[in-house]
């Protein structure tokens, strides 16, 4: 097992580097010129000769990558265009906003999913079946801002009940030490405060969630339909044990590989989706935060995220690899 | 085995590819999803092909004096998904906006496919170093998110539609490389090839003959759903913002952008090219998952 | 077995659906209690760029500065009549070179420090000293447009500084001298760019730091006015959380009639279907930048109410005589022609503009009695353009801006594909252009990048007509790209005149030529709309848009 992981983390490392060049080259490789783009000015001489000693464009490629590198890896991201802040720090601001509603939209994913691809396999073939097979394929299709919209018309607009934009009500005082606005609320015994960003967060979550909900569902099914008829789960039933204790142990236990699976292969989905229902929302996260970095042409904010959002991916990624491997013990061994 | 045997296996699998086939069709004609599927997007295509016959008007010329002085009139019996807030007759903007989706699918996952499936076939066919290196290059390409991906590359190439198009192709060069890299790998030691190549079998028919055919399902399958997937990608980044620099241009994800801000006064004009997008999008869907369940030798034995 | 589970899910599914109903009942977060006292959230469309007068021409920034800074001439509220303000009384020398100003007293900073004669001069001398970046147009808009250049110009294209001094003979008297005489001083001080800034604030916080990007204009580098924004007015600053929220509390201190509410919060909503949203569901309690089609949404609704501003603003498509073919004037008369003004002003203000014939409203003396008139006319303009000697289509760079909404042009988008829609049947080709409203477009059309045409208005600030064609086309102006010495003598002259009657006829006659020489084509006038809850008080709506919250309640009667 640990070398399983050691080997896993061993990985890790050229994938990392990979990333740290592909972002290196990407800065160069933008129309307006690594200088530009990172300070957003061509002022006076002095700057432009501090911002090649400082980046040392005048080196060659491989120095000014080391550079880049050593920089990046004490955690110096730069400085933003737009608000002349380090990266670091709206990135601190920004990232748990996202994580929050992520984490929001696989509860809901996840909750609603996975007992409705269980009933789907159990109730095979009926019209139950085929109509979530259909429902989850139009969850599917229909794209996350959309849904966003109509959620956003339907339960904010029309009728009220929730709000239309933002994290928290403006009304509300609160402080941020961790950025997780609930788990702040809670640290405040606020539970006012609590509740009003819970009900910032149900109509993202669930427009973000609406991908990973339908996925969800069909991998349940498929994998709750694959085990069943396993040798070992006709065993337990010959053996007479009760229907729904060969369901939990047996059938929903070993279903669950695929389903961890999937879940961690959301992430990805979650953080493009994000991008996508915070601008519907104007939620302050991740996504608006890249979206008007484009716009503004701000690149150590585009530079930034992107290389900390693929970061994070991989690291999740390794940890959905791990637990992989902690249920199913024939991958250990292999 | 005998000889005798190996060659009469040969020519079972001469025969499988298209065996393979027909089972398949067979498969989908029964699958009422995929039927529902076919239609969708055969409609999809006809409207995008016959675009200017069916379109009553220019998607881009309005006439303002037809708004009366408020947005925007909806769906009536002249204009049958109503005005837009330039005066454009909104029924042909969505059958133009077909063409744009028919044509964004097809660049986008011709240059996925085309750049992926090089690289694929290479790193499964050679192996070794190649191999490593290639899916090292692809592990790092899948560990940026698809959008956060495309953002960057219209970020270098710019704005507009062929950019957003690329950068959309661009994030699925990688799952088309992984695909077929992983199915060659699959049917190269899969029992018929090792026994062809037993037999003296040159290298190059095997490829030819069993590796690449049974390969090609698989991508199949996959080139349906990326289809359904750059349409919803590409909307994405024109919703965002990134699309065409021209706001007349009828592409569905545009016509999203601009019309969120009439969603109290005139709803019809952001519900239907939303719908629209779904249409197609499931449509393609449909196809590609009765293609899946069709192709996948597990169900097959479920009938 | 199988009926358990699914039983279970629906009741998980209506819990989930109880939870959801339950949060309506939270409801609407209300301003606190009738009358005084409470906070008022209100929306922009965008986050001010920099809270520091001197530094910006946007109305976001302005519309903080409004109730953090004072001037020494204020306007009446909702009117363009002058009142005294930091200052309470003035004399103006008979050769109009000497101003006279006797400073209220007992006023002081939000920082403790006094207000005084000293504070006064410090900031007219701190707009005079202005060097590098600062004089840069993107920075020092309104400083360069009225006073003309700096005490060392850096560049052709300053003029002569108009002020010369200003001495503090004694703690509550101010002398200004000018170096030649101006109608239109006091008038042009009731502008935000003037206000009177804590000197100890400015100097500690380094207001005057910043750099200067090519393409986009100037940026402060400095907290003055990000974090420390420290003046005379009924608010003062708490914080600011970009993109999130500003906020202003009642200064205890102030001089006057304190404000009526505790708190002021302003949050930028960039969406204006979100903006409405918000108001309808009490997240905000007031927003600005009404769309054309919601009026009748707002109207509508018991709950919410329309507050319209008196029409005193200018919409234009401005041209840029620098990049050819834009210096033929045969070219501009086709512009003229094939822009379709009606039907932009009919269809996108919601009923309440009108076609704008001249580069200043109606009911600023000066304004032409009659000038050259441009119908919409495609065959004249394509006529027009071959006789220039061109071959059609012409091709030229449009530009708008994107992600904002502004006064004059609530929707950019739309009078842009509108307008490209009737040049491209005129015999032009037009390539769409678009950049962010800030920094980018604003920067880009003050610098003179922004293509061919491009969109963009003007709000007045004062009722005078040197505040409208004397800001665009007094001096060279980059925006513009020309060099009209008649026009720039006409202006110069009528801002020094001093017979009332002599300077109108002075004004119309350059209203003439501008509508003869086109460097602009305008296109409308606007009542631009804001949009409050029923319960919001004493807002008084001004036609220069910069609204006092210091006498707005919430609730109750």
């Amino acid at each position: 097992m640990l070398r399983f992981v050691v080997r896993r983390l061993l990985l890790l490392i050229p994938i990392l580097i990979g990333l740290s060049i592909l972002v290196f080259l990407w800065i160069r490789a933008l129309p307006a010129g690594p200088a530009q783009s990172l300070l957003g000015e061509r002022a006076t001489p002095e700057t432009i000769a501090q911002i090649e000693e400082q980046y040392g464009l005048d080196r060659p490629i491989h120095i000014q990558y080391w550079r880049y590198l050593k920089t990046v890896a004490q955690g110096d991201l730069g400085t933003t265009i737009r608000t002349r802040r380090p990266v670091t720090d709206e990135l601190q601001e920004r990232f748990p906003a996202t994580i929050e509603l992520a984490l929001a939209a696989l509860l809901f994913a996840t909750l609603l999913g996975i007992p409705l691809g269980f009933v789907a396999a159990k109730r095979y073939g009926t019209w139950i079946d085929h109509s979530s097979l259909v429902a989850s394929l139009i969850g599917i299709s229909i794209p996350i801002f959309f849904l966003a919209i109509l959620l956003k018309y339907v339960f904010a607009v029309q009728l009220g009940w929730l709000p239309t934009v933002g994290r928290i009500s403006v009304l509300i005082d609160l402080e941020h030490p961790t950025n997780f606005y609930t788990i702040d609320a809670l640290i405040a015994g606020d539970l006012y405060a609590f509740w009003d960003v819970i009900k910032h967060l149900i109509l993202p979550a669930i427009a973000l969630g609406s991908i990973p909900l339908a996925v969800t569902a069909r991998i349940t099914r498929a994998a709750v339909l694959d085990v069943q008829n396993e040798d070992y789960v006709r065993t337990a039933r010959a053996k007479g044990l009760p229907p729904r204790v060969v369901d939990v142990r047996h059938i929903f236990r070993n279903a669950l590989l695929p389903i961890t699976t999937i879940i961690g292969l959301q992430t990805g989905l979650l953080l493009s989706g994000a991008v996508l229902t915070e601008t519907v929302f104007a939620f302050p996260g991740m996504g608006t935060w890249l979206v008007e970095a484009i716009r503004q042409r701000d690149f150590p904010v585009l530079q930034g995220g992107i290389l900390f959002v693929s970061f994070v991916f991989v690291i999740v990624n390794l940890i959905v690899d791990i637990s992989y491997a902690l249920i199913n013990p024939r991958i250990r061994v292999s | 085995m005998s000889v005798a045997q190996v060659e009469a296996r040969e020519v079972q699998l001469e025969a499988l590819p298209s065996g393979l086939w027909a089972d398949t069709w067979r498969r989908l004609r029964h699958n009422p999803a995929a039927i529902v599927g076919f239609v969708l997007v055969g409609i999809f295509l006809f409207v995008a092909i016959f675009a200017p016959l069916i379109a009553p008007e220019d998607p881009r010329s309005g006439d303002l004096s037809r708004l009366g002085g408020t947005c925007c009139p909806g769906p009536s019996a002249d204009y049958w998904f109503g005005l837009d807030q330039q005066g454009r007759d909104v029924f042909s903007r969505i059958v133009y906006g077909a063409r744009y989706s028919l044509l964004i699918g097809i660049v986008s996952v011709a240059v996925g496919l085309s750049v992926g499936l090089f690289f694929g076939a290479i790193a499964g066919y050679f192996g070794g170093w190649v191999d490593s290196l290639i899916m090292r290059c692809t592990d790092i390409m899948l560990s940026i998110p698809g959008l956060l991906l495309a953002i960057g590359i219209v970020a270098v190439l710019g704005q507009g539609i062929w950019q957003i198009m690329i950068a959309v192709g661009v994030t699925q060069i990688p799952i088309f490389a992984r695909l077929l890299r992983g199915s060659i790998l699959a049917t190269r030691e899969s029992d018929y090839v090792l026994a062809a190549r037993s037999v003296g079998v040159p290298k190059r028919s095997i490829l030819a003959s069993h590796i690449l055919p049974n390969s090609i399902s698989p991508v199949i399958v996959q080139g349906t759903l990326a289809l359904a997937t750059a349409i919803i990608d590409v909307a994405a980044l024109g919703f965002l913002g990134l699309g065409p620099q021209d706001p007349a241009t009828p592409e569905w994800g545009t016509m999203l952008t601009d019309t969120t801000r009439y969603l109290q006064t005139a709803p019809h004009l952001a519900l239907i090219p939303g719908v629209a997008i779904v249409i197609s999008v499931l449509g393609f869907n449909l196809i590609g998952d009765g293609l899946r369940e069709a192709l996948d030798p597990k169900f097959r034995g479920r009938g | 077995m199988g009926r358990v589970s699914l039983r279970r899910i629906l009741l998980l599914l209506a819990t989930a659906l109880l939870v959801v109903a339950a949060a309506g009942c939270g409801g609407g977060d209300d301003g606190g209690g009738g009358g005084e006292g409470g906070t008022l959230v209100f929306a922009g469309a965008a986050d001010p760029v920099v809270i520091d007068g001197a530094l910006v021409s946007d109305g976001e920034s302005i519309r903080v500065i409004t109730q953090l800074f004072e001037t020494l001439i204020n306007l009446k509220p909702g009117t363009t009549e002058l009142a005294p303000g930091l200052a309470t009384e003035w004399e103006v020398s008979p050769d109009a070179l000497t101003y006279t100003f006797t400073l209220r007293e007992g006023v002081k900073f939000h920082d403790g420090t006094d207000f005084n004669a000293e504070a006064v001069c410090f900031n007219f001398d701190r707009w005079y000293n202005f060097k590098g970046p600062l004089q840069n147009p993107s920075a020092s808009y309104y400083y360069s447009a009225f006073f003309g250049g700096f005490k060392n110009n850096e560049s052709e294209d300053l003029s002569d500084p108009l002020y010369e001094s200003c001495t503090a003979e004694n703690p509550t008297t101010a002398v200004i001298k000018l170096t030649r005489p101006s109608a239109s001083l006091l008038g042009a001080l009731v502008q935000q760019a003037f206000s009177i800034a804590s000197p100890k604030a400015l100097q500690e916080f380094e207001a005057d730091k910043g750099t200067l990007d090519e393409e986009v204009g100037f940026r402060p580098t400095g907290t003055f006015g990000t974090e420390h924004p420290i003046g005379t007015g009924p608010f003062e600053f708490v914080s600011w959380t970009r993109e999130d929220r500003l906020v202003l509390k009642r200064f205890e201190d102030y001089w006057g009639e304190k404000a009526k509410i505790d708190e002021l919060i302003i949050r930028p909503i960039a969406d204006n279907a979100a903006r409405l949203q918000a108001l309808q569901a009490d997240e905000i309690q007031g927003y600005d930048l009404v769309e054309p089609q919601d009026i009748q949404t707002i109207d509508g609704d018991e709950n919410l109410k329309i507050l319209d501003r008196p029409a005193f603003n200018v919409a234009y498509v401005g041209i840029n005589q620098a990049k050819p073919p834009m210096d033929k004037l045969e070219v501009r008369q086709a512009v003229a022609h094939g822009l379709d003004r009606q039907a932009v002003v009919d269809n996108f203000y919601g009923g309440r503009g009108v076609v704008a014939q001249q580069m200043m409203p109606p009911e600023v003396e000066g304004y032409a009695d009659s000038v050259t008139e441009w119908p919409h006319d495609p065959a004249k303009a394509k006529q027009l353009l071959q006789q220039a000697g061109l071959t059609l289509p012409v091709e030229i760079e449009f530009w708008y801006p994107s992600d904002v909404s502004r006064p004059y042009m609530p929707n950019p988008k739309n009078n842009f594909e509108a307008f490209a829609a009737s040049l491209n049947k005129s015999g032009f080709r037009v390539v769409p252009k678009t950049a962010p409203w800030d920094p980018d477009y604003l920067g880009r059309v003050d610098e003179g990048n922004a293509g061919h045409l491009h969109l963009i208005g003007w709000t007045g600030d004062f009722a005078d007509a040197d505040n409208f064609i004397g800001t665009f086309f007094q001096d060279f102006n980059p925006q513009f790209g020309f060099r009209d010495k008649q026009l720039f003598k006409m202006l110069d002259d009528a801002e020094v005149e001093s017979d009332r009657q002599a300077r109108i006829d002075l004004y119309k006659q350059a209203n003439q030529r501008i509508m003869e020489t086109l460097p602009a084509v305008p296109y409308a006038h606007t009542k631009p709309a804001l949009a409050f809850r029923q319960d919001v008080e004493g807002f008084v709506p001004s036609p220069t848009t910069n609204e006092l919250f210091s006498t707005v309640t919430i609730g109750g009667s």
